[in-house]
């Protein structure tokens, strides 16, 4: 018990850590920081698996974990990709800017 | 025993001749009256041998099973009941099948003739083949829907032929007339199949006359039957079709509107007649309508000069006749009518044709006159037939029609007055008979000279039907009907007889009247009078449905229309336009904007069902 980690601790972290990701995606104007942000997201949900895993005994929350990871990397890949792209034909990575779905 | 022959042949004929018909107007090589006209009126011989075949081997059936059944294929099930394509051959629908077989054929014989200068004689000759199986169908079928397939068969049939000429929007007119008022008498027969249907549990004859229902019950389902039988055989109210439909060639007026499908009310009544006469009501309403058809359409036909409304009115009256002898319980004594008088009917009708032939398409009696000797054939048959109406012994109208005088009198359902008006109804058949026989043949002639230079009897194709059926007309009645021997003079009492004497000297004084009066016609008579509009029913027709339905309908149009219909749309419309005027607020365009609403919405479920927020809000 003392001194070690108690999962419920990692769960709280990695709620404070998700509330920040969303709370970022919502309001950051800038598509860098939102892609950030998601990536935020997605480590918390990764610090919850890992904290159940150890909760349950369980291997199969760490084995998600690294594929979270693999996708997340391919993710952020398209992602940055798609903002470069974007910042080519629109000159803007500024929601406030793009908002051609209106249109 | 096999009936499917009968009724194929005809099927076939039809098809051969349709595809014949299809394939010239593609290649535009008009098929020959010869050929079409050929495999037609060999179809019908055929069938007519099998009809003969198949009377015969009836009647080697003993006397009361007279019946057979022959079961084609299965052809729908209703909640609880199956009915079957079945056909049923028994005395009454074996009559019929001979005399439409037999008639039909002459007549299709004869139309060769007669349309050999139409443009599309195969298409004609279709139609033709097409009606002779409807009609085999009509009373060869052993149920209600069978029959009634029949019988919207033989309507469509008419409706084509008589607006056959289509290029003239007033024959079109009077097909559509036929049609319409077809439709209106076929109500009756629909509810009346309902009716069986609910409170008999089938829809076979034989089960239909085998159940006994309440009174109130049978004398609803006779007069619902009846009401059909005044569309199709055009009586009071709707018999206005019948005159109109002389539109069509005079041959189909001969086989439709004289000697088949007009008979298929009295068909219905005979074959239903356990139903009919197990309710006096309905026999008395029959019998009253039958008289007032009969004598009303013999004053109309007085006084017209086109001579095939003349036969048509006297057909409408004949077909009075006949129903008064279903309306004072003495079937078939209407069916021995039926017999007779499509043989002498159909022969004055194709005489008729054949004067109209002659004279290049006039039709008015006062421009006729002399064709005595011009056509000494059609005189002749055309006497035969006249004779024939007007019932003088020995032809064959005399047996049929003066059983139906008797009957109206003796039979328990008959009464005087019913008598006294059948007695001047045959007094005026006879008067406007001979007017039409005077002014056509025996006259001064008050032809165009024109027209009379090239009067030529026609040829031997058209001549051969009339010597047929005029030999016909004077036997026909001899032997009194082939299912039912010896009837008349059971009948005749002494009062029996003195009836019939009365009769033949009515019928004499009425033609010698007749023959006084137009013997020396020399100038076209006008006649303008209530009578040659027909009592102007029609007119009172057109103004009071045709009109009422217009006003009704405009008035839907403006009331309905405006008020209901456009008010719905308009409401529609608001509600769609306010609903998007307020969801258009969320579209803001900012893709955060989108993502902040899915978090709130994503947060408000799981509120939902995590925190139990809905546990508050039951419903």
């Amino acid at each position: 018990m003392n001194g070690e980690i108690q999962p419920m601790m990692m769960v709280v972290v990695a709620l404070i850590v998700f509330g920040i990701g969303l709370f970022g995606l919502l309001i950051r104007k800038n598509l860098l920081i939102m892609l950030m942000c998601i990536e935020l997201m997605l480590n918390s949900v990764n610090l919850c698996f890992v904290a159940f895993s150890k909760m349950h005994q369980s291997v199969l929350g760490d084995l998600t974990v690294l594929f979270v990871m693999t996708v997340a990397a391919a993710e952020s890949a398209v992602g940055l990709g798609l903002v470069i792209a974007m910042f080519r034909t629109l000159k803007s990575v500024d929601t406030d800017q793009i908002q051609i779905l209106r249109d | 025993m096999n009936l499917s022959y009968l009724i194929l042949l005809p099927l076939f004929g039809f098809l051969i001749n349709g595809v014949l018909y299809l394939r010239s107007t593609r290649n535009s090589k008009k098929v020959s009256a010869e050929l079409s006209g050929g495999i037609a009126t060999v179809a019908m011989l055929l069938s007519f041998a099998a009809a003969l075949y198949n009377f015969f081997l009836l009647r080697q059936l003993p006397a009361e099973g007279q019946l057979f059944d022959q079961m084609l294929f299965p052809w729908f099930k209703l909640a609880g009941m199956s009915v079957d394509f079945t056909l049923r051959l028994d005395p009454l629908s074996s009559v019929f099948c001979l005399v439409i077989t037999g008639v039909g054929s002459l007549i299709h014989l004869y139309s060769i003739g007669y349309m050999h200068h139409d443009a599309a004689p195969a298409k004609y000759f279709a139609y033709l083949n097409l009606f002779c199986f409807m009609m085999l169908n009509l009373v060869l079928g052993a149920t209600m829907p069978h029959v009634f397939f029949g019988w919207e068969g033989v309507g469509l049939a008419s409706y084509l032929l008589i607006g056959y000429w289509y290029h003239d929007p007033e024959k079109v007119g009077a097909g559509m007339k036929a049609f319409v008022m077809n439709r209106i008498g076929d109500i009756g027969f629909l509810v009346a199949m309902f009716i069986a249907y609910k409170f008999v549990g089938s829809l076979d004859f034989i089960q239909i006359a085998n159940t006994p229902l309440n009174p109130e019950m049978t004398t609803t389902l006779g007069l619902l039957v009846f009401f059909a039988c005044t569309g199709k055989s055009a009586q009071i109210p709707l018999f206005t079709w019948l005159p109109d439909a002389m539109a069509g060639p005079t041959p189909v007026s001969a086989l439709i509107h004289a000697a088949t499908m007009v008979t298929s009310g009295i068909y219905l009544l005979a074959r239903m007649h356990t139903t009919i006469e197990a309710s006096a009501t309905t026999l008395s309403v029959i019998a009253a309508v039958g008289a007032c058809t009969a004598f009303i359409s013999a004053v109309i036909a007085c006084a017209q000069t086109d001579i095939k409304k003349i036969l048509a009115y006297s057909t409408v009256s004949q077909l009075g006749f006949m129903f008064v002898a279903c309306g004072v319980g003495f079937t078939i004594a209407g069916v021995f009518h039926v017999m007779t008088h499509a043989f002498f009917k159909a022969l004055m009708f194709l005489g008729a044709g054949s004067v109209i032939h002659a004279l290049h398409e006039e039709q008015d009696v006062f421009k006729m006159g002399g064709l005595r000797k011009k056509l000494p054939i059609t005189f002749w048959t055309f006497v035969a037939g006249w004779a024939a109406i007007l019932g003088l012994p020995p032809f064959s109208g005399f047996f049929s029609k003066d059983e139906i005088l008797i009957q109206s009198l003796q039979s328990p359902h008959g009464s005087m007055p019913l008598f006294l008006v059948m007695m001047a109804a045959a007094f005026l058949t006879a008067f406007y008979m001979t007017r039409l026989l005077v002014l056509v043949f025996l006259s001064p002639s008050r032809m165009g000279q024109g027209v009379e230079k090239s009067v030529h009897e026609s040829p031997l194709v058209m001549t051969l039907p009339l010597m047929v059926l005029g030999v016909a007309s004077v036997v026909g009645g001899w032997f009194g009907l082939p299912i039912h021997e010896a009837h008349v003079e059971e009948a005749a009492g002494s009062s029996g007889r003195f009836i019939m004497l009365a009769s033949v000297a009515l019928a004499l004084v009425a033609a010698f009247i007749a023959y006084k009066k137009y013997g020396k016609t020399t100038k076209v008579e006008q006649v303008n009078d209530i009578a040659r509009e027909g009592f102007k029913i029609d007119a009172f027709y057109l103004s009071f449905f045709g009109n009422g339905t217009k006003n009704v309908a405009r008035w839907m149009g403006n009331l309905i229309e405006q008020q209901v219909i456009q008010r719905m749309i308009r409401w529609t419309v608001a509600i769609v336009d306010l609903s998007g005027n307020l969801l258009k607020v969320a579209q803001v365009g900012s893709s955060q904007a989108y993502l902040m609403m899915m978090f709130l919405a994503i947060f408000a479920v799981l509120a939902w069902f995590l925190f139990g927020v809905g546990q508050y809000a039951k419903f």
